[in-house]
């Protein structure tokens, strides 16, 4: 961001929180880019949260440390906060506000865009139906990603969901086409180490040079992990509909971008709703979530896996909560497989995604993959009632039959979700699998697949 | 003489305008340069409270604010079904096509086409008096609906002077003059209605009627009736969308309105991609051809969200005016109280729970009371019926916050979406103990009437099975199943057998998506059949063991998606080896 | 001559020398046939064990190969950026001289006049002090003769030329110098000049 044209104002009438009231101001807009600029000349960036009656509320992005009500210039500069792209971004690393951190020069515009992006009409959505295999078999199989999809991973303090995505980041692809994926970053309030780990996981595939990396890491300014997932997505948009490419979009994690919206939300003493989250936390997320997906007459398509850290594991939490209700499922990480030591602990009954439906079956991966999956559900989640009443009777109390979804429950979480980090299994590997560990079962038992299906695959 | 202010503050979608004395409360205003539509919802002295309806970014105070004189207002007539519009009835196709694949600000389009020409049929002849509410003609709107043009409720009404021939008009015609002391009043093809106020009707009725769904746990043990009220709770993932999808394609009603009410876009793409593809059960005709759906995604403006509900629920009115049963569904109404709530924390009122206005309660109730069975207004007489179902997304998946109870105390069925259900794939996941309708009574008649005498007792003889399955899941608990004597086991057994058999319902199988009020009484006869001569046998000396085996338990748990609605002989035939099986089992114990 | 007894003993070592030779052979041969077994047993599997270390070699070369020709591609691009920058940070120096040393003529005396406009109705009043640097005082100073409240400050800022100027009361300010104004074209002026270069798009 260079120096900005507009009117500098001097009169500060209030610092509070991440907030600067400004005084006297007569010509500002809601929305608007304000350029702060500290006593020692200093330049911060922020926007407008509310104007009129002669005065600004500005949010700074990199945070009120250090700044004074004399001496404090803010300087309204006539536009919202827009984000320079080109080809050119590929390959980089930003910092959360969209500047080069790389050492590299800013990129040469092909154009600025708003970083708020617009909402997608609804009638121009492009129904996502075109099968990610990720070679994760509980993805694969189960939770199967499509293109266009928005599909959070909800995992705990210390789990491997960055492991996991890093994974899937590497290893995604779409079956019979050569298309490559675009990856685009967005650390938000996570540790150097994390961003780290995954930035070399992007090299060592050699996919660094096709991703584009925004890193606003734990000891960066809080205010501006707001504005960090915008910036991000406002490239991917733009690579995935003016370039077509079809992009993942990882932004982990959102806890912390919540967070930074409850704290202006606190410093402006708005009504708060659950554990203090502003009751416009929904409507907020959802502006985010929404800008993944495919376009009517256009090539490429944003894919979104959002990684949020559930605070004491509560899937209730207001933030996995209000993002359940926005994203097309969600991949929920175990507390339990994870102690075990599963990768990846996935607990499949808390686990789903929505548009599987339509990314899977004859003619994308197998004609059995929804039957044999829905079996899978069906019997894992009897085998947790087998454990648990094991649990209360004993081994011995159980039938025949209960005994034969123990072993099922056993062998699913040794054999199909278990596999290696590096381990690329592809969706036949995945479904053969799923019959394995299905056929533990007697053949009655297989409710929810057709005949023909089990006389063709059923491992007797 | 309309009002001309100036912005004089701006937060979000809230605005502030001074020199507005001359605006009325609920007028619909235009705003900023970029003539931004905006609805003015509160007055103190000369400074109007505006709710915008489009992204306010960039919006300085100065800018010109200038009122319509008119309040927020729906057109009504011809081209509205099949149409997908977003929160203040423009259609989102049009807006694509002035602003491309996101939407754009500040873009003004007419509801429908006023340059199509639709082929108009008069019903009324020069010398007529017509009334308020009358049909004056009727017009084919699609292959479903015929759409009946009415003289508007807020219409003098009088003497026809002037109607025009059969023929092809389009909308802004003048197709007929009603003369009343006097005064000439022409009429087109449509009318505008404002979305705040209920449309007048003759009479109401008590609802007597099922609205059938297809869905075996709403339509046998849930009901809604037409013109009923029913909400649908449930955290994330329990199925909401899926469930309300089903009801939007499978009612008995001539039409359906969807709102889509700050959910997800790809979920009314979705709508938009499979409506046109399937076909009404009962006429073959594309569903597209009876549906409109509103769509206020949860990423656009937030404001026009509000407004979505009310918009949908007249243009409902509309065509339950012409005599149709509508049936409305809106996903979701946790998502248009946020919206209030958003407003009211701008406007700075006092919250009440959670941060919700005090008035939420008044508006849920006020929005649920425009449901109904009604004798619409006007001659030729007609019967039409509005019924509404609305999702709440609880936080949390918690039944005691605000809207969910709220919502309680002004609907008659009730859904609770359970997430255990969900979590062990059982679909829908309504939970049978949480859940009620207070239709029951009220239908059975039509039942008795059109299907069988004995549906309410054995829908009785059903649920309480569950019941008593529900106490004793309570000891398996803690003693395991081993502790129960055999009729216990039976109930458990018969109990897993209706959940899999009957309450679950497969919306992605051909067969399953679908169930016919017949087969699902047979069906559930089947099942209480098989209760009760399983009690006989075990009295008779039949082991439990024997019966847990037998092989029709697979064709009765099956049977839902493999017998179709016009092979009903194929039920009986289950019927018939079940009571073979039955002899078998215990012939074999007592040859022992 | 060996004695009968142990003639016989004899015969009987030789007897069980006899037998234990065949069970010895017969066991020779059992393990042999069973190391034989064993060895064919065991040789597929080491082709397997083989095959894995040279697979697993194969994928980790694949892997650094990618990685190397992704770094080197990247690092390719990264100098022609940086080498694009440079040129265009000349282009820049070079520009800048030039309008530095632009002739101070009428033409410059109307966009000093402009430029005085735009800044007072950016800061809506026209009590205003306005600063400039030595070269443009005297222009500038003919151009605020006409605004009635401007005044032209005695202070001089460093600048290549236009005005900044302030509102009476110091709470606003409007920088329109000819640098802040270079500085707000930067972004389309890198962007032509990168055109011309036909790099990045």
């Amino acid at each position: 961001m260079t120096t900005q044209g507009g009117v500098q104002y001097s009169k500060i009438a209030e610092i509070k929180g991440p907030l600067v009231i400004v005084d006297g101001v007569e010509n500002a807009a809601f929305d608007e880019l304000v350029e702060i600029e500290t006593n020692e000349g200093e330049k911060r960036l922020g926007k407008v949260l509310e104007v009129g009656n002669g005065k600004a509320i500005v949010q700074v992005f990199e945070g009120t440390t250090g700044l004074s009500v004399s001496g404090t210039n803010a300087k309204f500069v006539g536009k919202v906060m827009e984000m320079p792209v080109s080809e050119e971004v590929l390959g980089r690393v930003f910092d959360g506000l969209g500047r080069p951190k790389d050492g590299l020069p800013d990129p040469v515009a092909s154009s600025f865009l708003d970083i708020n992006g617009a909402p997608m009409n609804p009638e121009q959505r492009e129904y996502p139906k075109d099968f990610i295999q990720t070679g994760v078999s509980v993805i694969d199989g189960m939770l199967t990603l499509v293109r266009g999809q928005k599909l959070p991973i909800f995992s705990g303090s210390g789990m491997s969901h960055n492991i996991l995505a890093a994974q899937i980041a590497r290893q995604a692809s779409v079956v019979g086409t050569s298309d490559e994926f675009a990856v685009v970053f967005a650390a938000i309030g996570v540790q150097f180490s994390e961003a780290e780990y995954f930035r070399r996981s992007l090299e060592e595939s050699g996919a660094l040079k096709r991703s584009v990396l925004f890193l606003n890491l734990a000891d960066d300014p809080a205010i501006e992990r707001i504005i960090t997932p915008r910036v991000a997505l406002t490239v991917a948009e733009y690579l995935a509909y003016d370039l077509g490419m079809h992009v993942l979009v990882i932004l982990t994690d959102m806890t912390n971008y919540a967070e930074a919206l409850r704290e202006i939300s606190a410093a402006r003493e708005e009504v708060p709703g659950r554990k203090g989250y502003p009751g416009y936390l929904y409507t907020d997320l959802s502006t985010i979530y929404e800008r993944a997906g495919r376009l009517r007459g256009k090539n490429g398509s944003v894919t979104q896996m959002p990684i949020l850290s559930m605070p004491s594991d509560d899937i209730t939490h207001p933030i996995p909560d209000l993002t359940g209700y926005i994203t097309e499922g969600q991949i929920v990480l175990g507390r339990d497989l994870f102690r075990q030591g599963v990768y990846p602990p996935v607990n499949i009954l808390m686990s789903l995604s929505r548009i599987m439906k339509d990314g899977i079956g004859e003619g994308r991966t197998r004609a059995d993959h929804q039957e044999i999956s829905n079996q899978n559900y069906d019997a894992y989640s009897r085998a947790q009632e087998v454990r648990a009443l094991a649990g209360i009777v004993g081994k011995a109390g159980l039938t025949e039959v209960d005994l034969n979804y123990m072993n099922f429950g056993d062998e699913f979480e040794n054999k199909f979700l278990t596999q290696a980090i590096d381990e690329n299994r592809t969706i036949e590997e995945t479904l053969g699998l799923q019959w394995n560990t299905i056929s533990n079962l007697p053949k009655n038992e297989l409710t929810k697949v057709k005949d023909k299906f089990i006389e063709q695959y059923y491992k007797e | 003489m309309v009002a001309q202010g100036r912005i004089v503050w701006v937060s979000g979608p809230a605005v502030k305008a001074d020199g507005m004395a001359d605006a009325k409360m609920y007028e619909t205003v235009s705003v900023g340069e970029a003539k931004l539509i905006g609805e003015v919802i509160r007055l103190t002295g000369d400074v109007a409270f505006i709710q915008v309806y489009e992204s306010t970014s960039g919006l300085k105070p100065g800018e010109p604010v200038v009122g319509t004189g008119n309040p927020l207002s729906v057109l009504l007539g011809p081209g509205i079904i099949g149409q997908i519009y977003d929160g203040i009835q423009r259609p989102l196709k049009d807006l694509a096509d002035k602003s491309g694949s996101f939407i754009g600000r500040g873009i003004t389009t007419t509801p429908v086409d006023m340059t199509k020409k639709y082929h108009f049929n008069p019903t009324v002849a020069v010398g007529d008096e017509v009334e308020p509410g009358n049909i004056i003609g009727t017009v084919p709107e699609t292959s479903l609906i015929e759409h009946k043009i009415l003289v508007p409720p807020n219409h003098a009404g009088g003497k026809i002077t002037k109607i025009v021939s059969e023929g092809d008009y389009d909308l802004e015609t003048e197709i007929a003059v009603v003369e009343k002391d006097g005064q000439s009043a022409p009429l087109k093809m449509y009318h505008k209605w404002p979305v705040r106020s209920p449309r007048p009707y003759l009479k109401r009725y008590d609802p007597t009627i099922p609205l059938l769904t297809g869905q075996r746990v709403i339509d046998t043990f849930f009901p809604l009736a037409k013109g009923g009220t029913g909400s649908i709770p449930g955290a994330f993932g329990t199925g909401k969308t899926v469930t309300l999808h089903q009801i939007a394609k499978w009612a008995d009603s001539q039409v359906v309105v969807y709102i889509g009410c700050g959910e997800r876009g790809n979920e009314m793409t979705e709508v938009l991609v499979e409506f046109p593809e399937l076909k009404d059960p009962r006429t073959g005709k594309p569903l597209m051809d009876r549906t409109v759906l509103v769509a206020n995604t949860s990423n656009m403006p937030v404001a026009a969200r509000e407004a979505s509900i009310y918009t949908g629920v007249t243009i409902a009115e509309y065509y339950r005016d012409m005599g149709y049963d509508v049936v409305l569904v809106a996903d979701s109404t946790s998502r248009w109280a946020e919206a209030l709530r958003e407003m009211s924390g701008r406007l700075e009122e006092m919250p009440a729970e959670e941060g919700y206005p005090s008035y939420l309660a008044s508006r849920l109730a006020e929005f649920y009371e425009r449901a109904g069975r009604v004798r619409a207004s006007g001659s030729p007489e007609r019967d039409g019926s509005v019924s509404l179902v609305g999702a709440v997304s609880p936080s949390g998946g918690d039944f005691t916050e605000p809207v969910t109870t709220h919502t309680m105390r002004f609907i008659k069925t009730f859904w609770a979406l359970d997430a255990k259900l969900a979590y062990s794939r059982h679909y829908p996941s309504i939970n049978w103990m949480n859940s009620y309708s207070g239709y029951l009574a009220d239908i059975a008649k039509w039942w008795s009437e059109n299907i069988s005498d004995d549906w309410l007792k054995l829908r009785g003889e059903t649920y309480g099975i569950l019941q008593r399955e529900d106490t004793l899941k309570e000891i398996v608990r803690l003693l395991g199943p081993e502790a129960l004597p055999d009729e216990e086991k039976l109930i458990l057994e018969v109990a897993r057998m209706i959940k899999i058999g009957i309450l679950q319902q497969n919306s992605f199988d051909d067969v399953d998506t679908y169930c016919s009020p017949e087969k699902q009484f047979k069906l559930m006869k089947l099942l209480v059949d098989f209760y009760n001569q399983g009690q006989q046998a075990l009295k008779d000396g039949a082991a439990l063991a024997d019966i847990r085996a037998m092989p029709v338990i697979a064709s009765l748990l099956k049977a839902r998606m493999e017998v179709k609605d016009d092979e009903m002989d194929k039920l009986e035939k289950v019927q018939n080896e079940m009571v073979e099986q039955f002899k078998n089992v215990t012939g074999v114990k007592v040859s022992n | 001559m060996p004695s009968l007894a142990e003639l016989s003993l004899e015969k009987t070592v030789d007897q069980v020398l006899e037998k234990n030779r065949s069970q010895l052979l017969e066991s020779l041969k059992l393990s042999f046939s069973e190391s034989q077994q064993q060895l064919s047993d065991s040789l597929p599997e080491l082709e397997k064990e083989y095959e894995r270390i040279l697979s697993e070699g194969q994928k980790e070369a694949e892997k650094i190969e990618k990685q190397i020709v992704g770094s080197s591609d990247l690092e390719v691009r990264n100098k022609a950026l940086l080498l694009v920058e440079e040129h265009t940070s000349m282009v820049f120096e070079k520009a800048k001289e030039q309008i530095k040393n632009t002739k101070r003529d009428s033409n410059y005396s109307n966009l000093i006049s402009t430029l005085l406009t735009e800044a007072t109705e950016a800061l809506g009043t026209s009590e205003i002090t306005v600063f400039t640097n030595s070269t443009d005082k005297d222009i500038v100073q003919s151009a605020i003769s006409k605004i009635s409240g401007a005044d032209l400050s005695s202070e001089q800022i460093d600048c290549m030329g236009g005005v900044k100027i302030t509102s009476k009361d110091g709470s606003m300010t409007f920088d329109n110098t000819i640098d802040a104004r270079f500085e707000r074209m930067k972004p389309l002026i890198r962007k032509n000049i990168a055109a011309k270069f036909s790099l990045g798009n």
